[in-house]
């Protein structure tokens, strides 16, 4: 008698606290990372984290650690948790369709961020990728019209990889077809890493006699395995090398000249930008009402979808004061061993 | 048996339980120089155990040990060794990738001036131990595993008495051996008495040990049945001893026999 | 009649006592090599491309050497690419983030700490990793399968993925490049002192043998074998001294020195790469500690029959431990090669390079079952992997292709392995 009065008691009490812990529904938005050992996806947590917090909203996330499957069970996971809005970074953009198209069954809007899920109900918030790689080809082909390129691309598992190397091409395509730039090299990096991208380059060097005029490379970290490989044949800084994602190490080599540009993506942006529609859609938002979207249909498949395409910003030497004053990186780090006079935003 | 001189070895009432099971219970066993005793008994009788307690493998729970009729202490196989008793284990305990010498000397290896192995000094070695046993081996420098059974054999007893062992355990020398080989060891065997070493033979085949040993002892579930001359019992007493636990007339019982069954 | 050359010749061979499988591999080597040329256009077999793929094969190369031993022991380390990514990341933070506070840039002394400091680290992961699987007993595929994640997690929190970058100017010539070769002279320096140590080797050998009354190879099998092995460092000083800096390197270097430089450019050899050296030395020293030392003896014992090893009143435990901790070490040594090579410490830094340097371990000869293998068989795997992967670049095969390719060498190489082996038992038995 006294131990069913007893449990009775308990469950009343734990019943009046849940219902006492949530006066408010403080949404929660879910993020689904793909891999969050890489070097910038922490900027881009602290500034979705930041606009969520600003909205009233609750931030949940998980990490697939490079597995597709893993990702599919870490969003089913998420709208568990009770998530009213979802960010997915997409290790494979058609491995996570199943587990998209669940989410968006139930209601609950879906955000592409920086990579592509080609699905017409996504909201896909990106830097253009194909912009950065006009960018990139841009800046180097400005520093030498002609002569020998080589590719060093990124990963053959990532679709970015090709994004750029597509917007590459248009910048380079009639100089090419001219006869005026020469692809003399052209290949991906496993894993988008440096040791390979230098290993690739060396190889490269060896091939054309070291007749190399210009390098475009998809990232910093490619970037700085090919610096690696042309100053051991003192060609660093004769050489123009491309690269993107504003690294600190990239941004030194941009101010003592052994990179042309990096294309920067303020990741701090793109969170913030993807926060803030999370926190839209998941009070109630429809997608088609949203503020400041556009149309875009230039995915593989040409599906109609809704974008935010935020712009890259090429970092040279000329105007490294922006990534200074954005708070992006500290000026002694990006002067460093820069002898006085060479840069303009260290003297 | 009137020796003026103590036993080589003395065992007195070796115990030691595993997992509160005895597996050897009370067991009083002598050895003298120059002479073999066959250890028999059925599988689990704790033949093994009771040797391993002389050779350092285990520790005993009671009872102690004299060597040269003095106490000896045995913690470990090292201590073993310095007491001069050699264990040849049924797997020969060689390392098949070294070579003869390099398994002769395990563990003692010999060094140069400079603290490096001194494989020549060691090699020189083994060709006087392997001598004297097998006149005719020649495979120095091949892996043990190329060598064939009875050259293993003879591999493992070399490395029993280059090291000046006096006492000698041997686990089922003949158990993987033909006819042939089997008259190796027992020469070797021969030559080994001569040299006033003991040797303590455990075997399964009740033949190969009359046809080797001078005594033989029987036990049964952790208990000494009894010991007797091989000259003095016939195989038949020696396999009731085994399987009934009775003492023939000629064998002297031990606290293991059938109760009422020396008749 | 037919037969006689044959048979001839093999006794020929065995006379001069080289081991067989080696002699196989440098031919598989040769092999590769020529045909590899052919295909990329007459671009492989350069003196710079040699001297590069030396450079990219010295870590893959000194973490082998030390696999050799934890595989002859009967175990395996999954770890040694991550330990080599939180080794280099600590080196490279210590000595572009942490000393220059205190002793500002371009120290001296940077570079021996931040090495100091890896070699300690490699040497404290080893320790426990041997630990575990010495005393606690945990299988080591399970202890350095927890290694490969948690240190590549730890790798990542010390700089939250940054990459660190660059790294001090003295540390940077353990990677090879311009700064990190040693030039003509001291090449043969080292050349000469080689040819010094293989007649001193062969004349000590012989004098012992003859001194305890032991057969003596033939004379012109000794002439033969250790003219051979001078023949190859000469043939490697050369390819070194081929190898040329860049001309404008070459008249900056001019300017500073003060020198001439004649109408034809001034031609400065590289010499060989730094990497390369420390990757030798490597080799030798494990190679000694294998065969000349009680621990190595005992890590082969421990392959062969770890009872019998145990028996024989060998500290096995201790012995475990120390090989782990020796693997770690030389994961270290890899690290601060590859951190100079790339002038970065990077996050995902050594990824994937257990694989690489077990295959390397076991192209070379190693078994698996543990009790057999040879340092110089692993470092010429390490090579001979490495001449394919940089090969097939040169050649224009894109990355899949090359792996694809790889993967078929390795188990090539063993089942071949593992014919000679069973012939070579059943033609001794008896």
């Amino acid at each position: 008698m006294a131990r069913t009065s007893f449990a009775a008691l308990i469950g009343a009490v734990v019943l009046a606290g849940i219902a006492a812990s949530n006066p408010v529904q403080a949404q929660v938005i879910g993020v689904s990372w793909s891999n969050f050992q890489e070097e910038r996806w922490k900027t881009d947590e602290a500034a979705i984290k930041a606009a969520i917090a600003a909205g009233g909203g609750t931030y949940v996330s998980a990490d697939a650690q490079s597995s597709a499957v893993k990702q599919i069970t870490d969003i089913e996971a998420l709208i568990a948790r009770g998530a009213k809005a979802l960010i997915v970074l997409a290790q494979d953009a058609n491995a996570i369709r199943p587990a998209v198209e669940k989410a968006v069954n139930e209601g609950i809007p879906v955000i592409g961020y920086d990579r592509l899920i080609e699905m017409k109900d996504v909201l896909y918030i990106t830097f253009d990728n194909k912009e950065v790689g006009r960018l990139q080809a841009r800046e180097v082909f400005k520093v030498k019209p002609d002569g020998n390129y080589v590719f060093i691309k990124g990963s053959s598992a990532d679709p970015n990889a090709n994004f750029l190397f597509s917007g590459q091409m248009e910048v380079l395509g009639d100089a090419i077809k001219a006869g005026k730039v020469k692809n003399v090299g052209e290949s991906y990096t496993d894993g988008w890493l440096p040791a390979n991208a230098q290993r690739n380059m060396e190889q490269f060097l060896t091939a054309n006699r070291n007749k190399v005029d210009a390098v475009v490379a998809s990232n910093d970290g490619t970037a700085g395995g090919a610096v690696a490989a042309l100053a051991a044949q003192g060609m660093a800084g004769a050489v123009p090398v491309s690269g993107q994602d504003g690294d600190h190490a990239a941004l030194n080599r941009v101010a003592l000249g052994t990179q042309t540009v990096s294309v920067w993506k303020d990741a701090r942006l793109l969170g913030r930008t993807a926060g803030e529609q999370a926190m839209t859609l998941a009070k109630g938002t429809k997608l088609a009402a949203l503020q400041g979207t556009k149309a875009w249909a230039d995915g593989p498949r040409k599906v109609a979808m809704t974008s935010i395409l935020l712009t890259p910003v090429p970092i040279t030497k000329d105007n490294l004061d922006v990534v200074i004053q954005a708070g992006w990186v500290p000026k002694d780090v990006v002067c460093r061993g820069v002898k006085a006079g060479t840069a303009k935003a260290c003297n | 048996m009137s020796h003026a001189q103590a036993p080589l070895v003395e065992m007195r009432d070796m115990s030691i339980s595993f997992g509160g099971v005895r597996a050897v219970d009370g067991v009083s066993l002598d050895l003298q120089g120059g002479e073999v005793v066959g250890l028999l008994g059925h599988n689990g009788a704790g033949k093994s155990t009771l040797i391993k307690m002389l050779s350092g493998a285990y520790r005993p729970d009671a009872g102690d040990i004299r060597i040269d009729g003095r106490p000896a202490t045995i913690h470990s196989p090292r201590d073993a060794r310095r007491y001069g008793i050699e264990t040849i284990y049924q797997t020969l305990a060689l390392a098949e990738n070294l070579d003869a010498a390099a398994n002769l000397f395990l563990g003692r290896e010999l060094r140069s001036g400079w603290g490096t192995l001194d494989d020549v000094a060691m090699e020189v070695e083994t060709r006087k131990v392997m001598a004297r046993l097998n006149p005719h081996f020649a495979k120095f420098k091949a892996p043990v595993r190329a060598l064939s059974g009875g050259q293993r054999q003879a591999v493992a007893i070399a490395r029993a008495i280059h090291f000046n062992a006096r006492v000698l355990i041997m686990d089922e020398p003949t158990a993987a051996l033909g006819p042939q080989e089997t008259q190796q060891v027992a020469d070797l065997i021969v030559q080994l008495k001569k040299e006033g070493i003991g040797i303590f033979l455990i075997s399964h085949d009740i033949h190969d040990v009359f046809d080797l040993s001078d005594r033989v002892a029987v036990m049964k579930n952790g208990r000494l049945v009894g010991t007797a001359r091989t000259r003095a019992v016939t195989k038949d007493e020696v396999l009731g001893m085994i399987i009934l636990g009775t003492c023939p007339p000629a064998a002297t019982p031990g606290p293991g026999v059938l109760a009422g069954g020396s008749a | 009649m037919r037969r006689e050359p044959g048979r001839a010749f093999a006794g020929l061979f065995r006379a001069t006592e080289i081991d067989a499988r080696l002699v196989g591999m440098l031919g598989a080597l040769a092999l590769i090599w020529i045909g590899v040329d052919i295909l990329s256009g007459g671009a492989f077999l350069t003196p710079r491309n040699l001297w590069n793929l030396s450079v990219q094969t010295a870590s893959v190369a000194v973490m082998a050497a030390g696999m050799v031993l934890v595989i002859v022991a009967r175990h395996i380390d999954l770890s040694v690419g991550s330990i080599l990514g939180l080794v280099g990341m600590i080196m490279g933070v210590t000595q572009a983030e942490f000393l220059p506070k205190y002793l500002g840039f371009d120290h001296p002394l940077i570079w021996v700490i931040a090495l100091a400091v890896g070699l300690a680290v490699g040497a404290a992961i080893g320790l426990l990793h041997g630990a575990i699987v010495a005393y606690l007993g945990v299988p080591a595929f399970i202890v350095t399968l927890g290694g490969l994640l948690v240190w590549r997690g730890c790798a990542w929190w010390i700089t939250s993925g940054r990459t660190v970058a660059p790294m001090d100017d003295a540390f940077r010539r353990m990677g090879g490049g311009i700064e990190g070769a040693i030039g003509a002279s001291w090449t043969w320096v080292v050349a000469l002192i080689a040819f010094a140590a293989i007649v001193w080797r062969t004349l000590h050998a012989r004098g012992r043998r003859r001194q305890v009354g032991f057969a003596l190879r033939p004379i012109w099998a000794e002439v033969t074998v250790a003219g051979l092995a001078c023949l190859a460092v000469w043939a490697v000083v050369l390819v070194a001294n081929s190898y040329d800096l860049p001309p404008r390197v070459a008249e900056r270097i001019a300017a500073e020195r003060g020198l001439v430089v004649p109408p034809q450019g001034l031609a400065i050899a590289h010499g060989l790469a730094l990497p390369v050296l420390i990757a030798v030395c490597v080799g030798i020293v494990v190679t000694f500690l294998a065969q000349r030392t009680r621990f190595g003896r005992y890590v082969f014992a421990l392959g062969g029959n770890p009872e019998a090893t145990e028996l024989s009143g060998v500290d096995t435990k201790r012995v475990t431990m120390l090989v782990f901790v020796l693997m770690g070490m030389l994961c270290a040594v890899a690290a601060a090669i590859s951190t100079a090579r790339l002038n970065a410490a990077t996050n995902a830094q050594g990824m994937l390079d257990e694989l690489y340097v077990i295959a390397a371990a076991v192209i070379g000869g190693t078994s698996l079952g543990g009790g057999l293998g040879t340092v110089a068989g692993a470092m010429l795997g390490a090579l001979v992997m490495q001449s394919l992967q940089s090969g097939m670049v040169l050649m224009g095969l894109d990355t899949p292709l090359q792996n694809i390719v790889v993967g078929l060498v390795l188990v090539v190489a063993v089942w071949l392995d593992r014919l000679y082996r069973s012939r070579t038992l059943k033609g001794s038995t008896g």
